[in-house]
């Protein structure tokens, strides 16, 4: 509902203004302008941001290595196909996370809470918390990987990634804070240029289309393969990230149309850039049978110079260091948005530190703990990548859950609430992940104790 | 949260929220603060939204579900250890 014509008497019955809804007025002023214009590309490029960021933040480190690795495990067949089935799956989510945020003005941990009861918020902000930091630190570990291509070490790694979080913080400006990450984003491109640069077999690529050869190998390595790409898709912090920062952004119900081009803008670009990641792995296939764990580490760039050249291997280096420094700061903001709204502070980048302290030490201080894992000598951090997308995955599910009860309430939503269809395909993807990531945990748990073979 | 820290004037120079005549007009529409709406105002979402009911079988649905969601998270964790040795 929007002012204007609401009273005549604002002194009386407007509310009291803060610093942060200057900013953010300030920013729908120009929405406002556009609109008022009809200029159809400016308004695009303001409503533009949370769905880009929320679906390139997921093409993290742990993501791109996941996607090579499977590729040099297994090639390009089911893979190619099944990245942007993903995709299409998160892009249902997600619209849902933008739709809540954008009719609510609420972040995904308030409104848990709030509307669901204290104990289901801080379930959820401490699920977030646990995944968003073994993340951080695999994102870390992406970081170093990329710099150790050029003879750089850790501390670079950390005192980069640190940095760029205190850099994005300096103006007390969303706006500001999202066309800086928006920025660097856009870099994850650079999976595809090492793909054109691997010199893949364009029919090959084609011909992969039909989900075929299913990947072989055991049923345990299996469900890993599809329990952690999933979990390169589809993440908790990705639901917290785009509520929140739609409704930091100030969106509102008239921008769900361009919310959702943005959303499905991220989404297939998300795809390309993870396929182009694929294709550049999938050039080591048939060299000394790469696997899993053997190319998940500092050798995976040294491996693309070896086979397809250094241009390569430069490039996605470079892309390991831009896809672990973009997520820092989307997973550092997604963790700062849940501690600010649980405890109910200001949560917003249109504030300063000074007033939201909170906000700004969870964003720093999580960045700042997983920074300091990576520095401790003998730390398994190649481990800690892999398995960071497979915890995602098993508690995902419930996150989704409270995401499709919020986008279903009409008291919360009104005739913005989920529709029938919307919902089918909700539940189905909740059923996908849940039964993929119940099955890789339990299959796991079970040949490590012995009670299968 | 951080209330009162500024004014409409701070904002809007001279001109109040319903424009010059105090009455919404065009120049209303075109002032910065004007294009938030009610709801998006800091004070108004610092309101907690009310408590939705819910059902016993929800609950209990909920339960069993973050019960499962634990439960699968430690057989991760602990395969995960385990491998590291």
């Amino acid at each position: 509902m929007a002012l204007t014509g609401v009273t005549d008497s604002p002194a009386v019955a407007l509310p009291p203004l803060t610093e942060e809804d200057t900013a953010r007025s300030l920013d729908r002023a120009r929405v406002h302008e556009a609109r008022r214009r009809g200029s159809r590309w400016p308004l695009m490029w303001l409503l533009v941001g949370p769905g880009i960021l929320a679906m390139l933040g997921e093409n993290d480190g742990p993501s791109m290595i996941a996607y090579a690795s499977d590729g040099a495990q297994y090639g390009l067949g089911f893979f190619v196909p099944f990245i942007p089935l993903l995709f299409a799956m998160a892009y249902v989510c997600q619209e849902m996370c933008m739709r809540v945020g954008a009719v609510t003005h609420r972040g995904y941990g308030e409104l848990v809470l709030q509307r669901f009861g204290s104990v289901w918020g801080w379930f959820a902000a401490a699920d977030l918390t646990l995944t968003n930091l073994i993340t951080l630190v695999a994102e870390f570990v992406s970081i170093r990987v990329g710099l150790a291509y050029f003879h750089l070490g850790s501390a670079v790694a950390v005192a980069l990634g640190l940095l760029l979080v205190v850099f994005t913080f300096s103006g007390g400006r969303y706006w500001r804070w999202e066309r800086i990450v928006l920025g660097m984003a856009l870099f994850n491109g650079l999976f595809l240029l090492a793909a054109i640069l691997a010199k893949p077999h364009v029919g090959a690529i084609v011909s992969s289309l039909d989900f075929s050869p299913f990947p072989g190998g055991s049923f345990n390595t299996l469900l890993l393969l599809l329990a952690s790409t999933i979990g390169a898709t589809v993440t908790p912090w990705m639901i917290f990230f785009q509520q929140g920062a739609s409704a930091d952004k100030g969106m509102t119900p008239r921008d769900i149309r361009h919310g959702r081009y943005d959303t499905a803008a991220g989404a297939v670009l998300a795809a390309i850039f993870g396929i182009g990641a694929l294709v550049a792995g999938a050039a080591l296939l048939t060299h000394n049978g790469a696997g899993i764990q053997g190319f998940a580490g500092a050798g995976f760039p040294n491996a693309l110079r070896r086979v397809a050249g250094s241009a390569a291997g430069t490039v996605f280096a470079l892309g390991l260091i831009e896809a672990g420094a973009v997520a820092i700061l989307t997973i550092s903001a997604s963790t700062a948005y849940a501690a600010a709204e649980c405890v109910g502070v200001a949560h917003s980048f249109n504030t300063f530190p000074r007033e939201a302290a909170l906000f700004y030490a969870a964003n720093f201080g999580i960045a700042l703990v997983a920074a300091v894992v990576i520095l401790i000598p003998g730390a398994p951090l190649l481990s800690i990548a892999l398995n960071a997308n497979v915890l995602a995955t098993v508690l995902l599910p419930v996150s989704l859950v409270f995401m499709v009860m919020l986008a279903n309430d009409k008291g919360l939503m009104g005739r913005w609430a989920n529709k029938r269809s919307t919902n089918v395909i909700g539940i189905a993807v909740i059923a996908f992940v849940g039964a993929c990531g119940a099955a890789y945990g339990i299959d796991s748990f079970l040949q490590t104790t012995h009670l299968i073979g | 949260m951080t209330t009162g820290a500024t004014t409409y004037e701070d904002v809007d120079g001279d001109r109040s929220a319903g424009g010059r005549d105090g009455r919404p007009d065009e120049h209303f529409e075109d002032e910065t603060i004007m294009h938030l709406e009610r709801d998006q105002f800091v004070a108004e979402t610092s309101r907690p939204v009310a408590r939705a009911p819910l059902s016993p079988r929800a609950s209990a649905a909920l339960w069993a579900l973050r019960l499962f969601a634990v439960v699968v998270s430690l057989m991760v964790v602990y395969t995960f250890i385990r491998q590291l040795h």
